[in-house]
């Protein structure tokens, strides 16, 4: 699956409910599987890791994105490009932090949630879309960023709308040293 | 204009039914049980030779003197059947056809929910705000 810049890029596009609905349909088969919320939170949080490591390349290939100086940079990356090419909505960003290392992205459309109303009343602490806090933990990993990504608004949940926080680890500084 | 919506699944047990005025509930419900036999014999005259160009909007099913009783059938055989006020004329026949086509787009959206078992009952909330505006368009 190499993708050289010279080809033209085939963009398989498929349809968007069979996408959404194929999630729905694996959140719903973990609930039935997994009794406990945050079993279910912790399993999707895995797959997204798995599917993240392996997107990043796919990412860095089709949007030939030249590095990332700041940890500024790269949430805007995440959302503007990321977001955009995959999900195809483009959160808003913004630093919560002095120290420059946790952004939150505020995503007020969110595709994954399309058909789901409300959460059932047992389940009222999952975390719908952990997937894809996995998705962006992994990808983050594979070019050396160490980052915690977990929900802190969730629309399901009653929140006004959905915030995905990305904190940032290590410290600016340390990067210099891998020259 | 509508004074009783129901749901029926294809085994003709009711997923959600909700009528307007609360006090004769069960009369209603009885309504909609009897008029389950016209439809199904409204399905089977349309004989197996129409099946594609069916239709599903099966229109009035039958009046009673204060009543109309109209029906629609999906694919999937799920039935949707609308008691209308008699007293109501002004409702042509095209607007029962497009209500129960806002029905079945409603009832659409809730299938696709993941947390959704089909053949449970209904309880949606953007289901019953579209099934309200329908039936207080009486006031």
């Amino acid at each position: 699956m190499s993708r050289s810049p010279g080809r033209k890029q085939e963009n398989h596009k498929i349809s968007r409910e069979l996408f959404v609905l194929t999630y729905g349909a694996l959140v719903a088969q973990l609930c039935k599987d997994y009794e406990k919320d945050e079993d279910v939170n912790a399993c999707l949080d895995r797959m997204g890791y798995s599917i993240g490591i392996r997107l990043i390349d796919d990412f860095l290939a089709r949007s030939a994105v030249k590095k990332c100086r700041s940890y500024s940079e790269t949430a805007d990356m995440i959302a503007q490009v990321a977001f955009k090419m995959y999900l195809g909505v483009t959160p808003s960003v913004s630093c919560s932090s002095a120290a420059g290392n946790e952004f939150s992205l505020i995503l007020d459309k969110n595709p994954l949630v399309d058909f789901v109303e409300e959460l059932p009343v047992e389940r009222a602490s999952l975390c719908y879309c952990n997937l894809l806090c996995g998705v962006i933990r992994g990808a983050l990993e594979m070019v050396h960023l160490a980052a915690e990504v977990s929900f802190l608004q969730d629309r399901l949940k009653g929140d006004a709308v959905t915030e995905i926080g990305i904190t940032f680890l290590r410290k600016p500084e340390d990067r210099k040293h891998r020259r | 204009m509508a004074v009783c919506i129901a749901v029926i699944a294809k085994e003709n047990y009711p997923l959600y039914i909700r009528s307007v005025p609360t006090e004769n509930e069960l009369k209603f419900h009885y309504t909609v049980h009897t008029s389950l036999d016209v439809v199904d014999e409204k399905i089977s005259a349309m004989g197996k030779a129409l099946v594609d160009q069916r239709e599903l909007y099966l229109g009035l099913l039958y009046p009673t003197e204060d009543y109309k009783v109209y029906g629609y059938v999906t694919n999937s055989k799920v039935k949707f059947v609308m008691v209308v006020d008699s007293s109501n004329t002004a409702l042509r026949d095209n607007s029962h056809s497009s209500m129960f086509r806002k029905l079945h787009n409603s009832y659409t959206d809730i299938m696709c929910n993941p947390f959704y078992n089909p053949g449970d009952r209904i309880q949606s909330r953007a289901f019953d705000t579209m099934v309200n505006s329908m039936m207080m368009q009486v006031c």
